[in-house]
């Protein structure tokens, strides 16, 4: 957890000096035009919004690499009933007089704390870059933005750490667990990608969890979607009540 | 499993046998409540195993068969965090006197779990199973991956605890274990309990084998005393196999003439092997 906050941490404080360094060589105005048309009339106005000051600043909240990172600890975090079932280190726990339940909350308190761990660190070295080295006349992103994104990215996070949980409360192999949440997840992302250029898939793509995660439209200057967070996290909470109800159930 | 019924006393040391897949572990599961049975109940101390799990589980103290850790945590760590789980306060006096007789060094403590030796686990498993000093023991092939040493060291555990009062339930495949340790045992074949019985009556069930040597040569009698079972007879030699008292062998010898005469107590293997090839012994 901390390697990953701190390479994330990293990766933001450099996007800071990236979107300096842009700003100085004034490349804000040639990077739109050199971008072909038919990308430019797909991604609409999110594109412009993108390549400026604020959104590359506001990138590593919303990069595939970064969300898979995120994804990644949550997995790691989300899988280890299974893991602990795996490697027999339930049997000494469960044999003592520790509810089953508790091996849940237990999991889900580190999830959700680990995300906030690693989020607060992004937040501050985006906010540390900021005030350090960047041109006061640049157009930096409101804390409004920053922590409306963090929030988007930690909801989707939570959204999956409750899919891995589910399956992991169900699973004997940590292996499994992480390998079919990775796999629905990376289904999902694809079919949300799907229906943002794909007309005929936009329907169906409202079933990805991805479908409501919308780091542009916060870029755009749009409020936080109360709707989309509260679908991530209506999905990562029925994870975890599902992953409560196989806990208990299943045989360890 | 099916039909399997058994009690296990305050006091004793219950072993329970079996083959490989025999179903002993997965009883001890069921009485832990971390396998759930189709039907029947369980309970321990009079208390249902699996809707007052908890209370169940406060009472014991549990040795698994394939031992699971975390390779990063210390073996300290370990026993804290499990000692910290139980409802009992763990002594430290008592788990240091615990790790002496096992001969765990503070070093060897301090190292983490993922350098220990299968050796080490297992005596830390067993540590961790004794240091809250649970009135039960359910301990699952405890002996498995011990030196000789250590093994006679678990005995004298197993006895102090026996002393002490507490109540051991065991599964073993090593007979000559059980036959050391146990006052009673339970042998489970494809998941039926086939019999249970104190280990002094499982024993005689066998039969002494006697085996007499001669001076010169004897005929045997026209006919065999309704005690005996002949394993092997030549004009020197009787190996014989005596259910119950010596007296009508002992008259039978009485007019002929004796050089030697060997009497062995029976095995408790001699009369397991039999039932675990489902050919009971009367």
């Amino acid at each position: 957890m901390i390697g990953t906050g701190l390479v994330l941490s990293g990766f933001q404080f450099l996007l800071t000096q990236v979107a300096a360094f842009l700003m100085r060589t004034e490349a804000f105005g040639v990077l739109p035009n050199l971008v072909p048309d038919f990308i430019r009339s797909m991604a609409g106005p999110s594109m412009l919004a993108f390549m400026s000051f604020e959104g590359i600043v506001a990138l590593g909240y919303f990069h595939p690499i970064v969300i898979a990172a995120h994804l990644g600890l949550a997995m790691a975090i989300a899988t280890e009933p299974a893991a602990e079932v795996e490697t027999r280190f339930a049997d000494l726990t469960l044999a003592r007089p520790l509810a089953r339940r508790q091996v849940i909350t237990r999991t889900v308190v580190v999830l959700l704390v680990a995300e906030a761990a690693v989020l607060c660190m992004m937040t501050m070295a985006t906010w540390s870059g900021l005030a350090c080295c960047t041109p006061a006349d640049a157009a930096r992103p409101t804390p409004a933005v920053i922590g409306s994104l963090a929030i988007t990215l930690g909801a989707v996070t939570v959204c999956w750490g409750g899919v891995a949980l589910a399956v992991s409360s169900a699973v004997r192999r940590r292996a499994t667990a992480s390998g079919a949440t990775a796999i629905a997840a990376l289904a999902a992302y694809l079919l949300d990608y799907l229906g943002r250029v794909w007309d005929p898939a936009r329907d169906v793509s409202k079933l990805s969890p991805f479908h409501y995660f919308e780091p542009m439209s916060l870029l755009s200057g749009a409020p936080l979607n109360r709707r989309n967070i509260t679908v991530l996290l209506a999905v990562g909470l029925l994870g975890t009540t599902a992953s409560y109800i196989a806990f208990s159930r299943r045989d360890l | 499993m099916k039909d399997v019924s058994f009690d296990v006393q305050p006091g004793e040391v219950f072993g329970f046998l079996g083959l490989n897949g025999a179903g002993k572990t997965t009883t001890i599961r069921i009485l832990l409540d971390l396998v759930r049975p189709t039907s029947g109940r369980a309970s321990v101390f009079d208390v249902d195993c699996q809707t007052r799990g908890l209370d169940v589980r406060a009472r014991l103290g549990y040795l698994p068969g394939e031992l699971g850790y975390y390779g990063d945590m210390t073996g300290a760590a370990t026993l804290e965090l499990l000692g910290r789980l139980a409802r009992q306060r763990v002594e430290p006096a008592w788990r240091q006197s615990l790790l002496d007789r096992l001969e765990f060094a503070a070093a060897d403590l301090r190292r983490p779990m993922r350098d220990y030796s299968t050796g080490m686990k297992r005596k830390l498993g067993i540590v961790q199973a004794f240091q809250s000093d649970p009135p039960l023991l359910v301990l699952d092939e405890p002996t498995e991956g011990l030196d000789p040493l250590m093994q006679d060291a678990f005995y004298e555990l197993l006895t102090e605890s026996r002393r002490r009062g507490r109540t051991v339930f065991m599964s073993s495949h090593v007979l000559p274990e059980v036959e050391r340790v146990c006052d009673r045992l339970g042998l489970l074949r494809g998941g039926e309990l086939v019999l249970m019985s104190p280990v002094q009556e499982v024993r005689s069930l066998a039969g002494r084998r006697v085996r007499v040597t001669f001076g010169e040569d004897v005929a045997p009698p026209a006919t065999w005393p309704p005690a005996c079972e002949i394993v092997e007879v030549t004009p020197r030699l009787w190996d014989l196999r005596v259910h119950g008292a010596l007296g009508s062998i002992v008259t039978l010898l009485a007019t002929r003439p004796v050089v030697d005469l060997d009497v062995q107590m029976p095995h408790l293997e001699e009369v397991l092997k039999r039932y675990y090839a489902d050919r009971p012994v009367s």
